[in-house]
């Protein structure tokens, strides 16, 4: 913009110091730039050339920007397959709450998906949840961050209601309902005959498993009360201690878990994911990975077991198969805005160009004139010994704004 | 030294001529009267409340140098207090004071509210701000009291010297009690109210300043009771006793009523006797006095009551908008609230709200939810209203005030030395939407400076000068007039106030002219019928005159000239001293200069040998007439001095040396006894003296206003008056000042049976005054006219360009004054005012029918004549001027009224008319308003019309006026301080009213209505976003952002670059806003705080809130970077938040209209600081506090590319509808100011430097005002006619309940500060 610097007055301030001590008790204000108001400053003025400027500008930068990050987003293969009303068997249909609250019922379910695309590892698994309020206020308050983090402190439930202690008065770990709730559906992956390992190592973020989740705070009294809200987590009884390997293999053979070594809160990365809770009631969280290139024309099957109950609240569930590209997931919505704004820069800047030279400011002059006309009413009257110093230069002002 | 001394005296005793003096102290009996003649007409709706009268006599007994005596009663100590807090109270009152601001107090709750269960936010969220804000109001009120309490203590500790067991003691000030004897040296302050007992000064006189009380540096004089004259040395002072009763403490400032009792015998006390706390001794070695009031009781403190402050329009809209973000909250509350009711919901079974559920998620009470929930947003939301708004206007407001107004070199005046003052920061932005001003004439837009310009003698007029108005008047007209300095007479005479040129009486040819004992008369009228004291040398040449009035002093001057030199007063009245025991000795004798011939004089001084102390001056009669002394150098003549002493007292007498009377080029000293002074005041509008001539002739002399004069003329001799008052005319068209001479011979007999009814009238207790002037109409009638004086009022430097200027800026301007309806229309022609093609509209008292009215004499019948016809020609007036409106709306009108019609027109069943016709004139001009009316005129146009008023005046009557505007501007760097110390700004020039109001206050104007609607918008964008999330949690109440991120938005995040903004940002250059006086009047329209501006901002805030939380929300459900992972809701809202910092900071850098460096680093910094910020704590993580949260968060985002380019995005989408708006509305729709910028746009940078007059290479006129200037000043303003006191009319406004404010810090601060000077101070003695 038209900046214009003040190198001409600087020599100006020392002489009226000089001046002004001359004069005994002088009251006269010293000469600064900062009390007479004068400081140097460049002046913005948003003239049709600057605006024009600045919206080509931007669009110049904007539309590139719009297109890398598109193509990136196109790159992105995402096969996304809603199954909570395809994995309710067709007679409960009517009644889905029945069935999930059924125990005896299996919750097996089966999903095949055809690859669309080819799909290079790492192929991301996302559940997606809907219409679950992961940021409602009771929820999200709803943990203890000291008793995650701190084998020192199970007792540090405050805050945790109503998951805060057993029957019993024991205190739960981890507790509040986050914890509590946590999603409990499983997946795994065949194609054909070839089963697709599932990597649930380093889904969650590493600032999370390192320091928010204790290494040595195991889970205690967890999921034990009448009601169960989500998916149990591995006892609390370290292994290397007196755990016996019948136990753990039937913990292992119940719960047909994924592999799990060892259990202490900051391994169980299913729930440190859970518990970075979502910003939307429309959320997606990271499964695992599969780390096999995945062609066209795959067919995947998917064995999952539809244990997590959306269904009294009408949630969907959906299964997200995804790659990522340096950008992320296939989100053209960055693209697509920066294509927009960039694309709205550039007509804009256009359309005030053709504006400027098909009507060179002819509304600006008739602001002049008005003002002109304004100051002569104020002004004119006042007889030939009286002349408004503004009214002459406005008006002579109009002439050359007339041209552009 | 000593000849200065002595003159001093001379000056000081002849002031007491007639024992009256000032007038200050004992006017207030007419002002009561008057004022309630007034009240009974005045405005219906006024706010000018009345203040308690001065209280009943309830007595106080005091006790002279008895404490004892004293004790049982328990008079306050002397000591005091004008701190606000001690360290007790300091928290307590200070937070209380604090909590009176709504705002503060809506926080204070809200943080109240967070720490209860219901509030999603922790507590940090909202009592960090409040604290910060509150933190800075506190140290900054801290530090105020603390510098009041620094001024205390050097005031309370500073020495006296106090009478103990015969011996002076020096004591500090806050031991002093009631009945204590004191002495104070010269210079020194009186620590209370003191009785004054003695001086060392001749006939018990001392001199004080008043500059604490009322700014006024000249000297007033005090005479102590003839009874305690005696009472000077410790020795003799400690055998007095004596019991005084006097009035309870009041605030009275020149009333004082008591009697004094010793040796059985009653002495009535006056103002006279008293010296007031915070004035100081001058000229006098010292006095004694006894201690009648102290501490907070003293005259002084009790005075010292706080004005209530004024808001600024501006403000007071300011809260309206609060009030609509308050109903803009309580509506989003009421939304999410009611949302919460119908989410909650048991099928959300991860909520948890089976079983025991806390009422505020209990679904079976949806009803308490709703209710539970509304408080939950109301913390939640509590941001809206934005909490530091208010200390960073005042931050604001008063940098500006100190920095800026405060230094303008451009309001600096070089000749009296004074830059501008903001005494208050609260009115800025006022001066930015002024619309109607009203100013005072005389010192305001004259400059007081009054030259004796014409005359009418005998009804022939002398004088051939002509005026500026009249050169002005003849221009108009198409006569070219001729610069007249060259022409003049070779006898025409131009000095302080004398400037006259007319051969016919110069030089003693006045002794041919047709009347020559008329000339006698006026000449001696004009040197006898005063109250000016000469000073300095006793010649023509240099004496120098002071008087109440400039045009009392330009009248002596004039006497002087026409040789009829008044060169000495005399000494007052009352019998000789006492004598004192002991031996005397003559150490010094001074016959004074030569051509004082039949009375030379003698200094005598006195020592008296068994003095401990060297030379102590006992009394100094500095007059012993040779002739009756046989005076010889012997030292020990005791005799010589007894019969000096007797002779001393010689009544009061005045020495005019007169030339030319007996014969041509005779001189002769005349002594004329002054037998009586008839004070002026404004009531009586005339000033009358009864003087004994050498040859025993008695003749009262009396000058005052036409039309009093005339009333009380002799009949017959009808000729003479008639051509008089045609004469009177004239020179009031000439834009000239006119007082009436008049003389009455007296004999004897009259005299003596009158003097006694004055001296019965002078020595009674009540009503003195009332009393004085009911005497003094017996005497003054039956007069006969001599003719009629004509002074010159010289306007001030550049008032008709300022005029021109501030009328295209479209303020309108009003002037209220005390002249005569002819002197006022013009002025206001020289002023521009009013032209030729104005038509006017005059509305006079003086027209036949009122005048056949008066005639008859009823009362009653002459204010029903006066009101029907102010009725009829308000209705005809009123009408005419709409149809003149609406057929030529170009023409100008103009309105004069004088005072008498002004009186029935603001009548409550006319003032409408008054307004509507007011209104729709350009110009009004009221002449002979009294201050009251000037004040109820004011308030008039504040109230009636709602427009914004400003008041500019420089004396004493135009303090209710500038106290009843919206803003009150005094003429400061002249002697009187009472509009000063009234007003808001105090300015030297009526011209640099250009600009103070369209620099300073435009800028302020601009700069407040951008702070004020950028604080709505950010606080409204950041918590939009917050009301955008809350509909996708369930209506949960959940918080979007980390608590500290929302406390720490306000006072870190946006907080500085937005105060730099209302400091620096600039629209045009001063020199250009003064080019374009037009650019004003997007201040007066209020173009920059209308709801339409403010709900554009309300728009984009919308708008831009949507943008910030969509665009980002919409990042949550996607893996972003490579890792596939997913972010959260904090990861979300830190981005949020990060895109909300940067756009609301770089959205103001976009509304600035100049930026400087400053700018750039404190939008910067305010970014910076935000990333600084999150950086550090995302890292750390501590046990307590709930920051896991946000643990890492920034981190996790900066390890995405999707961070950056959201960082990116989101402020341009959020910026873009701004930008476009600002590109069309500039385009299409531009503000003035916006044209003048773009015509300006490559001009290069000025300078005020470049402007700057060199102060050392002054035009040979500069030099010649400055050098005037520079004079010895005149002590007081004026009303009306020609003279006026202004203590007078400071008790009149207070009378009218709009005290003069006193502020005792002040008193204080002025008081120590002196104290350090005076070191440097030259000794006088």
């Amino acid at each position: 913009m038209s900046s214009s610097s003040a190198a001409a007055g600087t020599s100006n301030g020392g002489s009226v110091d000089a001046g002004g001590a001359a004069r005994r008790n002088t009251r006269m204000p010293k000469y600064s730039k900062f009390t007479q108001q004068e400081l140097p400053a460049c002046k913005p003025i948003l003239t049709p050339k600057w605006v024009v400027s600045v919206f080509f500008i931007v669009g110049v930068i904007f539309v590139p920007i719009g297109v890398v990050s598109l193509l990136a987003a196109r790159d992105v293969v995402e096969i996304i397959d809603r199954y909570d009303e395809a994995c309710v068997p067709s007679n409960m249909t009517e009644n889905k709450l029945a069935y999930i609250q059924n125990s005896t019922i299996s919750k097996n379910c089966t999903r095949t998906l055809r690859i669309t695309k080819e799909m290079k590892q790492p192929i991301f698994v996302y559940y997606e949840l809907d219409n679950f309020y992961q940021n409602h206020r009771r929820y999200v308050k709803s943990r203890n961050d000291a008793q995650l983090r701190d084998a020192k402190k199970p007792n540090q439930t405050s805050a945790c209601e109503p998951e805060r202690y057993t029957a019993d008065g024991k205190p739960i770990v981890p507790c509040g309902l986050i914890a509590w709730s946590l999603f409990n559906d499983t997946y795994s992956f065949t194609r054909g005959n070839e089963n697709l390992t599932v990597d649930k190592k380093d889904i969650s973020w590493k600032s999370d498993r390192e320091h928010k989740f204790g290494k040595d705070v195991y889970p205690s009294n967890f999921q034990n009360g009448s009601l169960i809200g989500g998916a149990k987590l591995n006892s609390s009884i370290p292994v290397h201690e007196s755990y016996s390997a019948l136990s753990y293999v039937v913990a292992y053979a119940c719960r047909r878990e994924s592999i799990v070594h060892v259990t202490s809160l900051s391994e169980q990365e299913d729930l440190i994911v859970w518990m970075r809770t979502a910003a939307l009631p429309t959320f997606r969280k990271l499964y695992g990975r599969i780390n096999i290139d995945l062609k066209q024309n795959d067919t995947i099957t998917v064995n999952l077991l539809n244990n997590y109950n959306t269904y009294s609240f009408g949630g969907k569930k959906k299964l997200v198969l995804s790659t990522a590209t340096w950008l992320g997931g296939k989100n053209d919505f960055l693209g697509y805005a920066y294509l927009i704004v960039g694309g709205l820069c550039i007509f804009l800047s256009f359309a005030f160009t053709l504006l400027y030279f098909i009507k060179p400011r002819l509304v600006f002059i008739l602001i002049s004139a008005a003002i002109t006309m304004i100051s002569v009413g104020l002004t004119g009257n006042w007889g030939t010994t009286t002349t408004c110093p503004g009214t002459d230069t406005l008006e002579a002002a109009k002439a050359p704004l007339g041209t552009p | 030294m000593k000849a200065r001394m002595k003159d001093m005296m001379r000056v000081a005793t002849a002031r007491l001529g007639g024992e009256q003096q000032a007038g200050a102290s004992s006017s207030s009996g007419y002002v009561r009267r008057d004022s309630t003649a007034v009240r009974t007409t005045r405005l219906g709706g006024d706010s000018l409340r009345r203040q308690p009268q001065p209280q009943a006599p309830t007595v106080r007994t005091v006790y002279c140098n008895d404490r004892d005596a004293n004790a049982p009663v328990g008079y306050k100590g002397n000591s005091v207090s004008t701190t606000k807090y001690n360290v007790l109270t300091f928290l307590p009152k200070g937070l209380f004071e604090q909590f009176r601001r709504v705002a503060n107090l809506y926080f204070l709750m809200i943080s109240i509210l967070s720490t209860t269960p219901i509030s999603p936010v922790h507590p940090v969220t909202n009592v960090v701000p409040l604290s910060l804000v509150l933190l800075v109001s506190l140290i900054k009120e801290a530090f105020e009291d603390w510098k009041r309490f620094q001024n205390d203590m050097s005031i309370n500790n500073a020495k006296v010297d106090i009478l103990q067991d015969r011996d002076w003691e020096s004591t500090p000030w806050k031991r002093l009690q009631v009945g204590d004897i004191v002495r104070i040296k010269k210079d020194g302050y009186f620590p209370a109210d003191l009785l004054f007992l003695s001086s060392t000064n001749p006939d018990g006189v001392c001199y004080i300043e008043t500059a604490n009380l009322d700014g006024e540096t000249n000297l007033k004089i005090r005479k102590a009771l003839e009874k305690t004259w005696d009472y000077v040395l410790p020795e003799k002072v400690s055998e007095f006793k004596g019991e005084v009763q006097c009035e309870q403490p009041n605030n009275s400032l020149y009333t004082f009523t008591g009697n004094l009792i010793v040796d059985k015998q009653t002495i009535p006390l006056s103002p006279n006797q008293l010296l007031l706390r915070g004035c100081s001794l001058r000229n006098t070695e010292y006095i004694v006095g006894v201690v009648i009031f102290t501490g907070h009781e003293t005259k002084v403190m009790m005075n010292s009551m706080n004005v209530p402050s004024k808001r600024s329009t501006l403000e007071k809209k300011l809260d309206k908008l609060i009030l609509a973000l308050f109903a803009t909250l309580f509506m989003m509350c009421v939304i999410g609230a009611i949302g919460s009711g119908v989410f909650i919901n048991q099928k959300y079974f991860y909520l948890g709200l089976r079983g025991h559920v806390e009422d505020q998620f209990n679904p079976k009470n949806r009803f308490v939810v709703t209710i539970l929930t509304m408080f939950t947003l109301i913390t939640l939301y509590s941001t809206i209203i934005p909490i530091s708004l208010y200390v960073s206007i005042e931050m604001i407001k008063f940098i500006q005030c100190t920095q800026f107004i405060n230094n303008d070199i451009n309001m600096y005046h070089a000749e009296s030395n004074t830059p501008a003052l903001a005494r208050t920061s609260n009115l800025n932005e006022e001066l930015g939407q002024v619309e109607y001003i009203f100013s005072d004439k005389t010192g305001t837009l004259t400059r007081n400076l009054m030259e004796f310009f014409k005359c009418s003698i005998g009804g022939e007029m002398y004088g051939t000068g002509i005026t500026e108005i009249e050169k002005g008047g003849a221009e108009r007209a198409g006569i070219k007039i001729d610069n007249d300095e060259g022409k003049r007479s070779a006898v025409a005479i131009h000095e302080k106030g004398f400037n006259f040129d007319d051969a016919r009486l110069m030089r003693g040819a006045w002794r041919n002219e047709p009347n020559p004992e008329a000339c006698k008369e006026f000449f001696r009228c004009l040197a006898i019928c005063h109250t000016v004291l000469p000073e300095g040398e006793e010649t023509p040449e240099k004496i120098s005159y002071q008087a109440a009035s400039p045009d009392e002093a330009a009248l002596v001057a004039a006497a002087k000239n026409f040789g009829f030199f008044f060169y000495r007063g005399a000494l007052a009245l009352g019998p000789r001293p006492k004598l004192l025991e002991g031996v005397y000795t003559i150490i010094e004798t001074n016959p004074c200069k030569g051509y004082m011939r039949e009375t030379e004089h003698l200094l005598l001084r006195v020592i008296w040998e068994q003095s401990k102390t060297s030379v102590i001056p006992i009394i100094t009669p500095d007059r012993i007439p040779v002739s009756s002394v046989a005076f010889d150098k012997t030292p020990h003549d005791a005799g010589a001095i007894e019969v000096a002493l007797t002779i001393l007292r010689t009544p009061t007498t005045v020495v005019v040396r007169e030339s030319h009377v007996e014969r041509m080029g005779s001189i002769q000293d005349v002594s004329y006894e002054i037998l009586n002074v008839l004070e002026f005041n404004s009531t009586r509008k005339r000033q009358s003296v009864v003087c004994r001539f050498p040859n025993g002739r008695l003749v009262l002399y009396c000058k005052g206003a036409d039309n009093v004069v005339f009333e009380r003329l002799a009949d017959g001799n009808h000729d003479m008056k008639k051509i008089s008052r045609e004469h009177l005319e004239q020179f009031g068209s000439a834009g000239l000042r006119t007082l009436c001479l008049a003389y009455r011979d007296l004999n004897r007999e009259q005299y003596e049976s009158w003097n006694e009814k004055f001296v019965q009238a002078k020595s009674s207790l009540r009503d003195r005054d009332k009393k004085l002037d009911e005497v003094a109409e017996l005497i003054e009638k039956d007069l006969i006219l001599i003719g009629c004086t004509a002074i010159e009022d010289k306007l001030q430097e550049g008032v008709p360009a300022c005029i021109e200027t501030l009328s295209a800026a479209g303020i309108k301007i009003w002037v209220l004054t005390g002249d005569k309806m002819e002197t006022a229309i013009n002025i206001a022609y020289a002023c521009s005012l009013v032209n030729n093609d104005t038509k006017q509209f005059i509305i006079s008292s003086e027209t036949d029918t009122i005048r056949e009215a008066e005639d008859k004499g009823d009362p009653i019948e002459i204010a029903r004549v006066i009101k029907d016809t102010v009725k009829q020609s308000l209705k005809n007036f009123h009408e005419e001027a709409l149809r003149s409106l609406s057929r030529m709306p170009e023409r100008k009108l103009a309105l004069i009224i004088d005072g008498r019609c002004l009186m029935y027109a603001l009548d409550p069943t006319l003032r409408v008319d008054l307004l509507g016709l007011s209104l729709s004139c350009h110009s009004v001009v009221c002449c002979r308003v009294s201050p009251l009316q000037k004040a109820q005129v004011a308030s008039l146009v504040k109230k009636g019309a709602r427009k914004i008023t400003l008041s500019i005046g420089d004396g004493a009557n135009d303090v209710s006026m500038i106290q009843a505007a919206h803003v009150g501007i005094g003429i400061s760097g002249q002697e009187g301080m009472q509009a000063v110390m009234a007003s808001d700004f105090a300015i030297a020039q009526f011209r640099f009213l250009t600009d103070l109001l369209l620099v300073h206050g435009r800028w302020s104007y601009l700069r407040l209505c951008k702070v004020i609607t950028y604080f709505f918008y950010k606080n409204l964008t950041f918590t939009l976003t917050q009301f955008w999330f809350t509909f996708q949690t369930g209506f949960s109440g959940q918080r979007f952002y980390d608590d500290w991120f929302q406390s720490l938005y306000n006072v870190i995040f946006t907080a500085l670059p937005v105060i730099i903004v209302g400091l620096f940002d600039k629209d045009v250059t001063a020199s250009l806003s003064k080019r374009y006086p037009q650019l004003y009047k997007e201040g007066i329209r209020n173009s920059f705080f209308k709801w339409r501006v403010i709900a554009v901002w309300g728009f984009f805030a919308f708008y831009q809130s949507i943008v910030f939380y969509y665009f980002t929300a919409a990042a949550s459900r996607h893996g972003h970077g490579s890792s596939g992972k997913i972010l959260g809701l904090w990861d979300v809202s830190t981005m949020a938040f990060s895109c909300v910092v940067v756009t609301v900071n770089l959205r103001l850098l976009m509304a600035c209209n100049s930026i400087t460096r400053w700018h750039y680093i404190s939008v910067a910094g305010s970014i910076v600081a935000w990333f600084v910020f999150i950086f550090i704590y995302s890292a750390i993580m501590t046990s307590f506090d709930r920051q896991e949260n946000v643990y890492f968060v920034i981190y996790v985002l900066m390890s995405t590319f999707f961070f950056y380019l959201t960082i990116l995005l989101v402020p341009v989408i959020a910026l873009f509808g701004d930008f476009l708006y600002l590109s069309i509305q500039r385009w299409l729709y531009p503000y003035d100011y916006q044209v003048i910028q773009e015509m300006h746009r490559d001009d290069p940078h000025e300078y005020s430097m470049v402007q700057l007059p060199e102060t050392s290479h002054l035009s040979p006129e500069e030099q010649r005002s400055y050098a005037i200037s520079m004079l010895p000043r005149e002590n007081s303003k004026h009303t009306g006619f020609a003279f006026d006191s202004p203590g007078y009319e400071s008790f009149f406004a207070s009378q009218q309940g709009v005290g003069v404010p006193h502020k005792p810090w002040d008193v204080a601060r002025r008081a120590s500060m002196k104290q350090r000077q005076q070191p440097q101070r030259p000794a006088r003695s």
